[in-house]
């Protein structure tokens, strides 16, 4: 298989430097010349450096590798000499920075080709699927040094016509517009992270996706699986909830990526930890 | 309310609460639009959840050789090959099926209880090998609508995080894990020769000392010899025995029992429990009886065999599933046609037919 003609990297994830450093952790008596204190995306960025770096080792020319660009919206000048500083000191491989207004988040992210963008706010993340930006929530991974990708199993296996239903049991139009929407997003992520997981082998490999069908039952699962693969990904781990709460199976899987698609609005990241 | 499961997941966090009521909604909006007559899984909280390895709902025994005769890749290749051909029945299968009979009674006299039998399938395997497990699974209708495959990760986190009441798998490392993070686990065994049996009626036979009780009195026995066990025993007659791991199933299993006999549905009752012990009525049964008294628990039949070996009256007895601690009582019960499982706890691991197993032999 030529895997040269399939690819086209690199993979473009999209953060926003309120996610990459802690500013609420700063007070006024933080020295202002030390660097941002570090906010939950350093971990993952280091973990995408991980799988770079294994990609690379593998084929010096790799072309479909993670590109990490940050985006800052409403900084001061100050600010933004810290985030570039900061950057620098904790040894972050960012591509691009992009210092924008609030309203030109979008179009940032679109002008750009971002195959990702990642945040902690699940209104930003909303917002950019409905206008068909893929995006995902940037969880409360763990160190592992392997990168974890959940992908939702419910929005992949389920039908149009079980997805129109759930009107009536209490979920907005917005809601299933949003997780119509993100199936759509995921196709060309799932693709390129498909291609990429195939540079390594079942057993330690540097990234690991996995499948969380949350509400639906067996046969929704087996249907994501077979179409998540012949899209090209192969999925390392599967789990199927029917209803069960998701928070004990996330506290052990620990993923830095999370395809909520939206219909969990009331869980509130920032304050899990 | 229900209090089967020992341990409560405290969900202190509204938007958490909220957020776990949401998705339960969504799955019973789901299910109840499947066209099928699949009755929707109950609320783990309020359910006993039965953790099932691949290999014991399954006979993998031919996949597994390929495993480990040429590598993890050709064996999931095979899997995928074949994907649509459903696997044999493995030796928890009748124990599952058993499982779903009790629902439907269950299901039948209340209608709107969560407290049901929740099978889940846990297993070691890639996500890949996942799409033969499920065909299987709906080739013969079994009711599991949640698994877990891990992908090659230890599956005891997960155990924790599913709830699980019971856990049986083929590996005995994994069980070993288990029972030291206090989930009851047992290694299943195929037996020797095919039984008949109930598929009206779930019957779990257990042995007492190291399983449903600690290994107090199983340590005289090994360390003193008979003689101190039975003048022991009698003198502590009135002190109930310490727990053992299989304690906890069978009060779960006596929970639903009660269901039932609150319909006034005793005689009829589909759910039937056995001790099956090497201790004798006259003198060091007596302790156990009152030990079980003390935990409120009913057993159905109490059988002392006094030394006497256990297979031949397992084969009468039949259970879907027999719990013993000690290897050379599941060889014999296996050679009768019983389908038993290994728990493996307390001092009984060290010993073989009463022999203290010297650690340098295995050098």
């Amino acid at each position: 298989m030529d895997d040269e003609k399939n690819c086209t990297g690199p993979l473009i994830i999209a953060l926003q430097y309120n996610d990459l450093f802690d500013l609420d952790s700063m007070s006024a008596s933080t020295n202002t010349d030390d660097a941002l204190p570090k906010g939950r995306a350093v971990t993952f960025i280091k973990a995408v450096q991980i799988v770079n770096e294994r990609l690379v080792e593998q084929k010096e020319t790799e072309s479909l590798l993670f590109e990490v660009i940050l985006i800052a919206k409403e900084c001061s000048e100050e600010i933004k000499m810290k985030i570039v500083e900061s950057v620098k000191y904790y040894g972050l491989e960012i591509g691009k920075f992009f210092f924008c207004k609030k309203e030109e988040l979008i179009n940032t992210l679109q002008s750009n080709k971002v195959k990702l963008f990642l945040s902690t706010d699940r209104d930003d993340v909303c917002e950019a699927l409905h206008t068909g930006i893929p995006a995902a929530l940037l969880y409360d991974q763990c160190d592992d040094h392997v990168l974890k990708v959940i992908i939702s199993g419910d929005s992949i296996g389920f039908t149009e016509d079980s997805l129109d239903s759930l009107s009536d049991f209490g979920f907005s139009e917005t809601q299933i517009e949003t997780f119509k929407a993100a199936k759509i997003c995921m196709k060309e992520f799932a693709v390129l992270i498909g291609q990429m997981r195939r540079r390594f082998g079942r057993e330690n490999s540097p990234l690991c996706i996995c499948v969380l069908t949350a509400w639906g039952s067996t046969n929704v699962c087996a249907s994501a699986l077979k179409t998540l693969r012949g899209w090209g990904l192969d999925v390392d781990e599967a789990f199927c909830l029917a209803g069960a709460p998701c928070s004990p199976i996330l506290a052990v899987v620990k993923p830095h990526i999370l395809w909520d698609c939206g219909l969990h609005n009331m869980r509130d990241l920032a304050t899990q930890s | 309310m229900s209090e089967i499961k020992q341990t409560e997941v405290a969900t202190t966090d509204k938007k958490e609460a909220l957020a776990e009521e949401k998705d339960w909604a969504a799955a019973k909006a789901h299910f109840e639009n499947l066209k099928s007559t699949k009755p929707r899984p109950p609320k783990p909280k309020y359910a006993v959840t039965i953790a099932v390895s691949s290999r014991t709902l399954f006979d993998m025994v031919a996949e597994r050789k390929i495993f480990e005769e040429e590598g993890l890749e050709k064996y999931v290749q095979h899997q995928q090959e074949h994907e649509n051909e459903p696997l044999k029945q493995g030796p928890a299968f009748p124990f599952v099926k058993a499982l779903m009979t009790v629902n439907e009674r269950l299901r039948n006299l209340y209608p709107d209880s969560e407290e049901l039998f929740d099978i889940v399938l846990m297993t070691n395997n890639h996500a890949q090998v996942g799409v033969r497990l499920m065909n299987s699974i709906n080739h013969y209708d079994l009711t599991i609508e949640r698994f877990c495959m891990t992908g090659g990760q230890s599956p005891i986190g997960y155990l924790e995080a599913y709830m699980t009441n019971l856990y049986l798998s083929k590996d005995s490392k994994k069980v070993q894990e288990a029972i030291e993070e206090g989930i009851a686990a047992a290694i299943m065994f195929k037996p020797d020769v095919e039984s008949q049996l109930s598929e009206t009626q779930l019957r779990v036979a257990f042995d007492g000392d190291a399983v449903l009780f600690s290994d107090e009195s199983e340590i005289i026995v090994k360390q003193h010899g008979l003689d101190t066990f039975f003048e022991h025993e009698k003198q502590h007659e009135n002190k109930p025995l310490a727990q053992g791991p299989l304690k906890c199933f069978l009060e779960a299993l006596g929970k639903l029992q009660k269901k039932f006999y609150a319909k006034n549905e005793r005689l009829d009752c589909p759910i039937r429990t056995f001790l099956v012990t090497a201790r004798s009525a006259a003198s060091s049964g007596v302790r156990v009886l009152k030990t079980l008294r003390s935990w409120g628990l009913e057993i159905d039949e109490a059988l002392f065999l006094a030394g006497a070996p256990k297979g031949p009256l397992l084969q009468k007895i039949r259970p879907h599933i027999f719990f013993d601690d000690q290897m050379f009582h599941i060889e014999g019960a296996k050679e009768m046609g019983t389908i038993a499982a290994h728990v493996p706890y307390g001092i009984g691991q060290k010993y073989n037919k009463g022999k203290l197993i010297e650690p340098k032999q295995q050098k």
